[in-house]
């Protein structure tokens, strides 16, 4: 346990050091990081390698998220994604005083109140995994593989609205990736532009 | 009672479900932070044209609308239009946007009010005083610097087919606005990908000032680049580089407005091609240290030819032979190298620290700037008139000074013979040492100093090495009296150099110039052979009349000019007006022929055919015999109703160069790219008077 804090805190120490914004760049290893989820658990990205993990990065408050939630697609996306073993991580960069930003209890209470099933939900007020990985807008979609590989990052479908009107007609290219994933085929759409607000990190 | 157990839970998750999303959201189309008004430009659009819808848009304070590319975050606003039939709306475009950066993240927005235009295209069939209902649906993002708003807003207006009447106080209402629209270019660009960094060629007359630290590349395409990454400014002759982070996939065509201030753009569109010179670039990327280490190597070995040169030979074999004398100990040998060597590279790095400061400052200039002077030529031209006339043996270097220092002995004089040899070979550098001179000029500046050390280390090479090899010094002829009379001969390359300069001189100003540079060398001449004669009689003070001629001939210095280039072309400007459509008709009616050209200060291509073709004596020529009235648009500042000319004419922008043959309904519209024999055929080909 204190070897794994250890770990952890030496993960995050190394990605502080990092500059903004670094990126994760498809086909290369993801990055690992370390974050506490609602519950005050330590969740490292490493915990799941064997397993193909999907992180979303959420701002309650974002209406490209109330889309995608009051719609019940992210829901059935999460449920659809974990039916078939994969692991879903929900990420919130929100600063503390941002719009967004949560603490334990009130993530749980998001997470129950909107049915949400994700593996975790994941709290990053100093915005240090989303500027390891360039996240860009909530929701922004991310895919590693059970190797420990990005193969996806991008937004959530191919309707840049905030219309939930728009997503019977879209492409869920992290359903379309993910489906690809099991078949062993290489993922065709892996890097599309996301789209929604801003992440609110810390200025 | 299960019924009600249903309603109540359903109030309860609806409740917790509002508890949970903050209320800083609001629902879709309730919300209205930014102000729209919709106006079409006629209210009476002509069957078969355009009307231009104007969406004058006012954000709330604090509140910022988003561009056709929002950059990281965003979206781009859509509409959605519901016209009668056979009427076809156009994209939307936009005006110059603004950036916004929060946390990292880059927005291209528009914080203060903004005006997006829509054209729509009328039928041709469209009977006059039929109403066209017009109805669109806009889909935007609103947001602040914390929280973002998705509106919805449906605008209407109602239009009737008719004349396409324009009234003047819209007319000049929609000239405001559409003066922050970015303007074409007119000029291909390119870009070019190296790792991770991008950079773009953009035409770009060097004759127009630009504010490197105000200037931004929006790209419309997405992928190009990385919207966060710092982008970097340099100018190079008539091109503009933009240096910046490459985008995920930087392929194609890029298109993107150039903003040179807060009402001034560009549409530029750059496809894959060479970018003129190698860059700064925001990354290390391996390919910078590998082409800085090659110029450097390149300034190495330059810098070992220049010690052939005959500004540079004479001066350095004399210097080896002292060394060669007897007498010289090791430890003296390679204290002189060294000294030599630390004159040649700061005289080097000093001359190149002044050049990139120069360019830092706004100037143009380049390697051997010094030399675009005639005043300094003039003192080159004196002082290597001076050392030839030593050489030759007119007088001998015996007193204290400067040059005298030259040719003495122990480390002082080693160092100012460096100093002098660095110099003075610097007229020769440019033609061997251009190109890799060029790349120390767009290089970070520590690494461009490091080129101009490694120019001077390669013209301190052969010295380090005969002080340092004592094999080599002892190779060197012994010395005797057949030193003297190689001495004489090396005087010969020596005023070959001051024949050269000398005509440079002519070059830059003029037969007087030269002539006047010519008289202060024989001043100085006669000067130098006084004192020569004093000296081999041992007259005491024999540097007198060296130095009181000298003096004087310095002081020609003051007297030269640069003269004015007048004669340097053939150039000729057109006997042209100011171009007025009331103007053209007049010159038409009278059955003039009439040559009408727009251009702008910016517009790169307009300023190569001005000077290539329309301001030649050939055409000009052509058009006196044949009584063509000449009138040019000046459209740098983008005056709306030139604007609105140009457009008539199916072009975006300048250049645009029209032809109107004496009777002729129309214009001829004629190539982009013009040459003197086919302006110059004009005229003939329809004869004149006729």
């Amino acid at each position: 346990m204190i070897h794994r804090l250890f770990t952890g805190a030496a993960i995050v120490a190394a990605m502080v050091a990092a500059p903004a914004l670094a990126e994760q760049v498809n086909g290369r290893h993801a990055q690992n990081f370390a974050l506490t989820d609602m519950h005050g658990k330590t969740v490292h990205l490493s915990d799941y390698l064997g397993k193909v993990v999907v992180l979303e990065w959420n701002n309650p408050g974002c209406p490209f998220v109330q889309k995608h939630y009051r719609s019940g697609n992210m829901q059935k996306t999460q449920a659809t994604a974990r039916e078939s073993g994969v692991v879903w991580l929900t990420v919130n960069s929100g600063a503390p005083g941002k719009q967004g930003h949560m603490n334990g209890a009130e993530a749980q209470q998001f997470v129950s109140s909107q049915k949400a099933t994700p593996t975790h939900y994941l709290l990053d007020p100093k915005g240090v995994v989303g500027h390891a990985y360039a996240a860009k807008t909530t929701p922004h979609m991310y895919i590693v593989d059970s190797d420990g590989t990005l193969v996806y990052q991008g937004g959530i479908d191919d309707k840049p609205t905030a219309d939930p009107a728009d997503i019977a007609g879209a492409r869920n290219h992290v359903l379309a990736a993910l489906k690809e994933i099991r078949a062993g085929q290489p993922v065709s759409v892996a890097e599309t532009r996301p789209y929604g607000c801003s992440v609110k990190y810390a200025n | 009672m299960r019924h009600l157990r249903f309603v109540l839970m359903t109030v309860m998750a609806a409740l917790l479900s509002a508890l949970a999303l903050p209320a800083a959201a609001q629902t879709l189309g309730n919300s209205d932070h930014i102000a729209i008004r919709l106006v079409p430009e006629t209210d009476s659009p002509a069957p078969g044209g355009t009307v231009t819808l104007a969406f004058v848009s006012t954000p709330e304070k604090g509140w910022h609308g988003y561009w056709q590319n929002p950059g990281d975050a965003g979206v781009k606003t859509t509409a959605d239009w519901t016209l009668p039939a056979g009427v076809k709306a156009g994209p939307l475009r936009y005006p110059i946007p603004q950036r916004l950066m929060l946390a990292g993240i880059m927005n291209y927005v528009f914080e203060g009010p903004f005006t997006q235009f829509a054209d729509l295209t009328i039928p041709a069939d469209a009977k006059a005083g039929t109403r066209l209902p017009i109805r669109v649906k806009l889909d935007y993002l609103v947001c602040t610097h914390e929280i973002c708003v998705p509106e919805t807003k449906t605008l209407t207006t109602a239009l009737t087919v008719g004349d396409g009447g324009i009234s003047p106080q819209i007319r000049a209402q929609f000239d405001q606005w559409r003066q922050a629209l970015p303007r074409p270019l007119g000029s291909a660009a390119h870009y070019a990908v190296a790792g991770k960094s991008l950079r773009i060629a953009i035409p770009f007359p060097q004759s127009m000032k630009v504010d490197p630290a105000n200037a931004y590349f929006f790209p419309v395409t997405d992928g190009a680049i990385s919207y966060a990454d710092p982008q970097k400014l340099v100018r190079d002759g008539d091109t503009l580089i933009v240096e910046t982070g490459a985008g995920s996939d930087p392929k194609g065509t890029i298109q993107g407005v150039l903003k040179l201030g807060s009402d001034t753009g560009f549409l530029v569109s750059a496809t894959p091609g060479a970018v003129p010179v190698p860059s700064t670039a925001t990354t290390q990327s391996g390919w910078l240290w590998s082409s800085a280490l090659a110029a450097f190597f390149g300034a190495v070995l330059g810098g070992l030819i220049l010690n052939i040169m005959p500004c540079v030979f004479p001066i350095l074999s004399l210097k080896a032979l002292s060394l060669a004398r007897s007498g010289e100990t090791e430890h003296a040998a390679r204290a002189e190298a060294l000294a030599y060597t630390a004159g040649v590279v700061l005289v080097c790095v000093a001359l190149g620290g002044i050049l990139l400061a120069l360019r830092a400052a706004g100037a143009t200039a380049g390697w051997a700037f010094q030399l675009q002077d005639p005043r300094v030529i003039l003192f080159l031209l004196l002082l290597v008139t001076g050392i030839a006339l030593n050489l030759a043996g007119l007088f001998e270097l015996s007193a204290p000074g400067v040059v005298n220092k030259a040719a003495a002995r122990g480390t002082g004089g080693a160092f100012a013979t460096g100093a002098l040899a660095a110099f003075i070979a610097t007229p020769c550098t440019g033609p061997f040492m251009g190109v890799a001179l060029g790349a120390a000029l767009v290089l970070p500046w520590p690494l461009a100093l490091a080129i101009f050390a490694g120019l001077g280390l390669g013209l301190a090479l052969p010295f380090l090495a005969i002080g340092f090899i004592p094999a080599l010094r002892a190779r060197l002829p012994k010395p005797g009296s057949w030193m003297e009379t190689f001495r004489h001969i090396l005087s010969v390359p020596m005023f070959l150099t001051a024949l050269a300069l000398a005509w440079v001189l002519g070059r830059q100003a003029g037969v007087n110039g030269m002539t006047l540079g010519l008289a202060a060398a024989l001043l100085a001449a006669f000067g130098l052979w006084w004192t020569g004669r004093r000296q081999s009689r041992g007259k005491s003070a024999a540097w007198l009349p060296a130095a009181l001629a000298v003096l004087i001939a310095l002081g020609g210095i003051a007297l030269v000019e640069r003269a004015p280039a007048q004669a340097e072309t053939a150039a000729m400007p057109l006997d042209a007006q100011p171009f007025t459509e009331a103007r053209l008709q007049e010159l038409r009616a009278s059955g003039r022929p009439v040559f009408a050209y727009f251009t702008a200060d910016w517009c790169l291509t307009c300023k190569v055919n001005e000077k290539t073709a329309i301001d030649t004596s050939e055409v000009a020529r052509a058009f006196k015999q044949n009584n063509v009235a000449v009138l040019v648009g000046d459209w740098t500042d983008g005056d709306p109703t030139l604007g609105r000319f140009i457009e008539a004419h199916n072009r975006a922008g300048v250049p645009l160069y029209l032809w109107y043959a004496p009777g002729a309904d129309s214009p001829r519209i004629l190539p982009q790219i013009l040459t003197p024999a086919m302006l110059a055929a004009l005229p003939e080909r329809h004869g004149a008077g006729t």
